[in-house]
């Protein structure tokens, strides 16, 4: 199938006081059009910054090295003007923040941004994109016009995140990128929250990437799944077969700590030591080294490629053993 | 998804030696940056002014009548006042009043303040409004024509009739500086875990709560410090208070009024050193309250 | 109806801060060394009134008799308050001091609301450009500026204006508030004079607060553009002049605080003003009824001040419910 979005070779540097290092390295990653894929890695792994890159948007003193993201309808992002990607930012993509977050303008209610958004996007007749605009949050279980006379502060998380979602697709954008979408939601909204995500992605069409920490989340949601960990993606496939067969000792990890309401609780073993942040990352040989059960000394030499197996990859010099013995 | 928060001794080491280097290199940042080594120098060489200057000229500065409004020379370096008397001489010995007395206000207002700001952030319900009010009030009101009224009544002339009749109205700042800091830190984890454990309110204020105002204190201390100067120096300078020993809102006085040295270009050093070190002193001092603010505010610093 | 609550509870608030101010000069007053009012009394009975009239002389000039009880004295004085009766002149014989105090107050507002705006208009301008070019050398000039702007003391300022304009260079005139050449009236003359009066006192207020002004609006415009629906409202495709609004409104919240403050700076800083440029207003009338004794000038004055800064500081309370939707909610919690 067509990628909707592409990123090759993606690298974002920021200037440390070690010198410039990456939070994004090396990543190449596909979206495929009308597929759900999720994004899955602990804090600090480089998944929102990848996630913003993907609008051109890093912020200061980061800054993108290397790399391209190419985008169905729209070109190489990393290379538009700056006009032009002001235009494709809402009306080409569409990107939902934390429910959390504050995303709305405090001081004005929310159907005088919408107003701001259609007309800073062009739109002529602006009564029918507000209708539009009622028609989506309705669908999505708002009552659009009391949404639209309120205030952010006057709004639950589970509203602000539909309103964000909203906003985000009002233009009839293809690609929406949704960051952490159930976080900080209470579990019924959560799920509501899913459903609609799960609705709009179908109905029309979109390429879509969520992220998120929570693996529960990535393994209902998405269709195809990539693990990141400090700036790598480690491993990628469709979710059934990376849940059920992890092949990176991280992904590997990640599963066991997660304790599952069947089973003994001590059989969910959490990994050991933590996340690095810029300056601790290894800077020669496989970043997962040091938490990693079976590393070896090959492990320390440079970093591992990524091996193909159908269609999943992984970047394990051990896992790509395994795999090589039993083909 | 958990990991362990157990740290291996090498990681250990190595995340002291970070912080020493952080601790390190905030200390390089204050030191190259001139003005701030300038600030300290300033503020260390007026305090010795302060302290030891009468000691380093007799009681009464001698005159000399032939000599008023001498221009800056090898013999007087700042020129003379009205009387020939020395314009070093008496910046030297005015130091002393200006400073002790601001100290003395600014040590009350710490006090009050901060003893204030504290019992209104963390008993909120309680005390807090009650105090806030009160507060709010007295910041309200501009302190100076007060002062200027109530100079009529009560003359404080000494040094510490002044300092205290500074202090006693200018506390409203910190209070609410305090109180806002106290509330904030209050909705965090560590207080609450704190009264959790049962830890009675007053140990919890001094050991958990101060420690954290501090800062903001000590910043606040500075600031108010060149309030206080400027103020004290402005109602001599308008002759609301009497004097009885020289300082450099006197000298202004006479410089302004007494001697026309705004019409006449010819006492300019006479008008200007005063002036001058008043400038100098706050400049440090704002500098310096600047330089805490960063010190203990990582966002404000530069990449 | 939230919002007229509001209004109503800081009336309130204000009403009573006037009260007690106008009671606390009261106590004042009778606490001024030699207690004029007796003196006043005891001189007119040596005149050779008697004391019934000498007490109603003394009412008269003080607002209350004294000797009386004190609960008599206060109600006095009160009631007159009320009726905006402030008492008569000892300097000037007989001239009610609410006269006096009534036309030195323009000279006075004109010259600090001059000041602020101008200062407001200023500083503003001059803080988001700090806060935009932030780590450019224009922006750290700037911001090194403005604190060393606001860390001069006012009358220090007024001093080396005066000093710098009038003597040094003879640009300005030397004081005052109109040159007496001119007939008072819309004439041009008249209104030159009154202008050229006015710029160094002007620019003595607006220099006093134009660092305040700046370093508070710098800090508040790179607060706001780090928040997050800023950075939302860039990734939504907004159009950077509607981005420009949004960060402009949001920071200008704090500002209104400062508006508070800076009001009563002034005010109290009018003092010095009109001292050094010799301008009628109530800050020369306090001064110089210090000077000859005349206390019910000096409580009419004081009293005139910390009412105009009273209300300066409602008005101002007033204006952030409106301007801020989220101080009209009351399920927020806020400090």
């Amino acid at each position: 199938m067509a990628a909707g979005v592409r990123v090759r070779d993606l690298t974002v540097s920021f200037p440390t006081p070690d010198g410039p290092l990456p939070a994004v390295a090396g990543v190449s990653l596909d979206l495929a059009r009308g597929q759900i894929t999720g994004l899955v890695g602990e804090s600090g792994s480089g998944k929102s910054t990848l996630a913003l890159t993907l609008l051109n948007a890093v912020p200061a003193p980061g800054h993108v090295s290397s790399g391209s993201v190419l985008i169905d309808d729209v070109g190489d992002v990393l290379a538009l003007r700056r006009a032009e990607l002001r235009r494709a930012r809402g009306a080409k993509i569409g990107y939902v923040f934390q429910a959390s977050q504050n995303s709305l303008n405090p001081l004005k209610p929310v159907g005088k941004q919408l107003l701001d958004l259609g007309r800073s996007h062009g739109q002529r007749d602006l009564r029918a994109f507000l209708h539009t605009a009622r028609l989506l949050m309705d669908e999505m279980g708002l009552d659009a016009e009391r949404v639209l006379a309120s205030y952010q502060h006057e709004l639950s998380g589970g509203m602000r995140q539909r309103v964000g979602i909203a906003l985000a697709l009002v233009l009839n954008a293809h690609v929406l990128i949704l960051d952490e979408p159930t976080t900080a939601l209470d579990m019924l909204t959560q799920a509501s929250v899913l459903a609609i995500i799960r609705k709009v992605h179908a109905e029309r069409h979109l390429t879509t990437l969520v992220i998120s920490h929570d693996m529960g989340v990535v393994g209902d949601l998405a269709d195809r799944m990539a693990v990141m960990y400090a700036g790598r993606i480690v491993e990628e496939g469709p979710t059934a077969q990376v849940l059920a067969d992890p092949r990176h000792p991280y992904t590997r990890g990640l599963l066991t700590s997660m304790p599952r309401i069947t089973g003994e609780i001590k059989e969910a073993r959490p990994l050991p030591g933590r996340v690095p942040d810029l300056a601790s990352a290894p800077r020669q040989g496989c970043v997962f080294r040091p938490r990693c059960p079976l590393a070896t000394d090959a492990c320390a030499t440079a970093e591992p490629p990524a091996t193909v197996l159908g269609d999943r990859r992984f970047a394990c010099y051990v896992a790509a053993g395994e795999a090589g013995a039993a083909a | 998804m958990t990991t362990t928060s157990a740290l291996t001794p090498e990681q250990l080491q190595r995340a002291m030696r970070r912080s020493r280097q952080r601790a390190a290199s905030r200390w390089r940042l204050f030191v190259n940056t001139p003005g701030r080594v300038a600030s300290c120098v300033i503020v260390v060489v007026f305090a010795l002014m302060a302290i030891a200057g009468p000691y380093l000229y007799p009681a009464n500065l001698p005159i000399h009548p032939g000599d008023i409004y001498a221009p800056p020379s090898l013999a007087h370096p700042l020129g003379t006042d009205f009387e020939g008397t020395d314009t070093l001489a008496l910046i030297v010995t005015g130091a002393r009043y200006v400073l002790l007395a601001a100290l003395i206000a600014a040590v009350i207002t710490i006090v009050l303040g901060t003893s204030a700001g504290l019992a209104a952030g963390y008993y909120p319900r309680l005390a807090g409004s009650a105090i806030m009010r009160v507060t709010d009030f007295v910041l309200a009101i501009p302190g100076f024509p007060v002062l200027l009224v109530l100079s009529t009544i009560w003359r404080f002339s000494s040094v510490l009739q002044m300092g205290v009749a500074l202090g006693v109205f200018g506390w409203g700042g910190v209070a609410r500086a305090v109180r806002a800091q106290t509330l904030s830190l209050r909705e965090r984890g560590f207080v609450e875990a704190a009264r959790g454990l049962g830890l009675p309110g007053g140990h919890i204020i001094r050991a958990e709560v101060l420690p954290n105002v501090a800062p903001f204190i000590g910043m606040n201390l500075m600031l108010q410090l060149t309030g206080f100067i400027y103020t004290e120096v402005g109602l001599f300078f308008l002759g609301a208070v009497p004097y009885s020993t020289n300082n450099w809102g006197v000298m202004l006085n006479n410089a302004v009024f007494q001697a026309n040295a705004v019409t006449s270009p010819r006492a300019l050093a006479y008008l200007l050193s005063p002036l001058i070190c008043i400038l100098l002193i706050t400049l440090a001092l704002v500098t310096l309250a600047n330089a805490v603010d960063e010190f203990f505010n990582p966002r404000l610093r530069r990449a | 109806m939230r919002l007229a609550r509001l209004l109503a509870a800081k009336l309130v608030t204000g009403l009573v801060m006037i009260w007690v101010v106008a009671s606390a000069t009261f106590f004042l007053v009778l606490d001024m060394p030699g207690n004029p009012a007796q003196a006043r009394e005891a001189q007119d009975i040596l005149h050779g009134m008697t004391p019934a009239q000498a007490q109603r002389q003394t009412a008269a000039m003080f607002g209350f008799v004294p000797r009386q009880p004190l609960a008599d004295q206060y109600g006095h004085y009160m009631w007159q308050l009320l009726h905006f009766n402030l008492g008569v002149s000892i300097a000037q014989e007989g001239t009610p001091v609410a006269h006096i105090v009534a036309s030195a107050f323009p000279w006075t507002v004109i010259l600090a609301l001059s000041g602020i705006l101008i200062s407001f208009l200023i500083g503003v301008c001059l803080g988001v450009v700090a806060a935009v070019k932030r780590n450019t050398r224009l922006g750290d000039a700037l911001t090194l500026g403005g604190a060393i702007v606001n860390g001069i003391p006012i009358f220090v300022i007024a001093i080396l204006l005066f000093y710098l304009f009038t003597t040094i260079w003879a640009l300005f005139p030397q004081g005052g508030n109109v040159s007496i050449t001119y007939a008072p009236g819309l004439n041009a003359g008249y209104v030159g004079s009154l202008v050229t009066h006015a710029v160094l006192p002007v620019t003595a207020y607006v220099l006093s607060i134009l660092g305040a002004w700046m370093l508070t609006t710098k800090a508040s415009v790179v607060s706001v553009m780090g928040d997050d629906f800023i950075l939302a409202a860039e990734l939504r495709g907004l159009r950077p002049l509607t981005v420009a609004r949004y960060i402009t409104r949001n920071a200008m919240l704090p500002l209104f605080t400062i508006l508070a403050i800076a009001l009563g700076l002034l005010f109290g800083g009018a003092i010095f003003i009109e001292d050094v440029f010799n301008y009628p207003g109530l800050g020369q009338l306090m001064i110089s009824s210090i000077a000859t004794k005349d206390f019910p000038v000096l409580d009419g004055a004081f009293l005139l001040i910390i009412v105009a800064v009273i209300v300066a500081n409602i008005l101002a309370d007033l204006t952030y419910p409106l301007i801020d939707p989220r101080i009209r909610d009351p399920r927020i919690r806020r400090r």
